[in-house]
């Protein structure tokens, strides 16, 4: 049967190349019921503002109709899926070792050490005629560099790897398809994932190696220690939150760039412009397209429209960063565009977590690839996407490289 | 160069933190301190941090103010 109401058209596999014109409709529609009940949300200042609604939960336990039971795994939720005040309690104690105030130096001590990847993993491409960006590039940067930053070993880096496709791999949509089987792949991984990090943390805590697992263990704060689930947890999604979106956003960014030639040729040659352009390739191509976790703890008006308590509610961060009523020419891709309040790391208390660990990779990356390959060129256009339409991302970008 | 935050736009996502922590300071969970006449060598760091602020509360020049 052919999709038929706009979730099903925007989730369709068919629309991952471009879901633009969709996200068009939908902002046009106004906020969208659709028949199963769900609400889908595409304008900038709405979505901006259920962003920093309290009465808008994240915890999958507010729906009227819970799709997935959260405790299957046998762990509590991770921070991304509760509301305050466990959220803020959880996500201060996991930003102790990360970031400010106790922390401010991690990410920026982090520098060297993505470079160096990025430098080598550059170095590897520039005698190849033919590469696919996502394999030999935008994959293994981020999986390095979280590994790096939790203190995995090198040689479980590849174990990693592995269990974050699974658990990623359950997170998909294919409609049509019996998901069970995914879902139950994917939240083995999760446990397994889970047991190891926990079990480095215990090593850790034995002795520790100046990683952020080893702070997590050592340096509890005002809150006191995470529990061993919790740690379990909050590591987990790091790794998998540290993974998969920053390999979108520098695949998309390296697509748009080589569909945009000036723009390639100009950041090449400006590189102190990058930082900028980052973040119009967070607005123009989001990695992380929807959130599709949301749910009102009352009934909300939304632009007129009556959000019941506990209905799915989701909000289309992709088609938000291109709401003309925001954004002018808005499907235009300007590296220098000013007032670029985008939504690519949404907004308000669950604002992506990672967003400096991603802005300094994909800015390192893209300045690393430009300085140092030769000219590109796209072998197809579009490229074959992942099925994911909420991780949305090429699965692998082939180039095709002329020395210079 | 000089930097000046407006404090009233400010909510405190400490990017410019995280990306110039040489510059900007967070003071307890959300007040924003920071090292007006920004020295030459953290001049880059400082341009991220103005870009990738989600309020865009962070302005930079060689001359601060009016």
């Amino acid at each position: 049967m052919p999709p038929e109401t706009l979730f099903e058209r925007i989730t369709d596999f068919a629309a991952r190349a471009d879901p633009y014109p969709l996200y068009a409709e939908l902002r046009d529609s106004g906020v969208a019921r659709q028949a199963d009940g769900s609400y889908l949300v595409g304008t900038y200042h709405e979505i901006s503002a259920l962003l920093h609604d309290p009465r808008v939960s994240s915890d999958p336990r507010s729906r009227a109709e819970p799709h997935e039971d959260p405790a299957a795994t046998g762990l509590p939720p991770s921070f991304i899926g509760l509301d305050d005040p466990g959220h803020d309690r959880l996500r201060r104690m996991v930003m102790r070792p990360f970031g400010p105030p106790h922390s401010p130096h991690r990410i920026d001590e982090l520098r060297g050490e993505i470079q160096r990847v990025a430098g080598e993993l550059a170095d590897a491409l520039v005698a190849k005629d033919r590469f696919d960006l996502v394999d030999d590039f935008a994959f293994p940067l981020p999986v390095t560099v979280i590994c790096r930053l939790l203190g995995v070993p090198e040689g479980d880096v590849p174990q990693m790897h592995t269990w974050a496709d699974a658990v990623v791999a359950g997170l998909d949509f294919a409609p049509g398809e019996d998901p069970s089987p995914r879902q139950r792949a994917a939240r083995e991984a999760r446990q397994a994932m889970g047991l190891y990090l926990g079990e480095l943390a215990e090593q850790r805590r034995r002795a520790p190696t100046g990683d952020m697992l080893s702070a997590l263990v050592h340096e509890p704060g005002p809150d006191g220690a995470l529990t061993r689930q919790e740690l379990m947890v909050s590591a987990v999604l790091l790794l998998i939150a540290g993974h998969e979106t920053t390999v979108n956003l520098i695949t998309n960014g390296m697509l748009t760039l080589l569909r945009h030639p000036h723009e390639y040729d100009r950041l090449r040659d400006h590189p102190e412009e990058m930082p900028a352009a980052v973040e119009e390739l967070l607005r123009y191509e989001p990695p992380v397209q929807l959130l599709p976790q949301r749910s009102p703890l009352a009934d909300i008006e939304v632009a007129g429209v009556t959000v019941p308590r506990g209905a799915p509610l989701i909000l289309v961060l992709a088609a938000g960063n291109r709401d003309p009523l925001r954004f002018p020419d808005p499907d235009r891709f300007d590296p220098r565009r000013p007032d670029n309040q985008h939504l690519g790391f949404g907004s308000g208390v669950h604002a992506c977590f990672g967003a400096p660990l991603a802005r300094v990779e994909t800015h390192l990356a893209l300045t690393t690839l430009l300085r140092r390959l030769g000219d590109l060129r796209l072998v197809e256009d579009s490229p074959e996407y992942r099925r994911s339409p909420v991780l949305r991302g090429p699965r692998h970008l082939h180039l095709e490289q002329h020395r210079r | 160069m000089h930097v000046v935050v407006d404090l009233n736009r400010c909510q405190g996502y400490a990017q410019c933190v995280f990306l110039a922590p040489r510059v900007f300071a967070l003071h307890g969970e959300e007040a924003l301190t920071y090292t007006p006449a920004v020295p030459r060598d953290q001049e880059e760091r400082v341009r991220e941090a103005v870009v990738a602020c989600p309020v865009q509360a962070i302005l930079a020049g060689e001359r601060a103010g009016p």
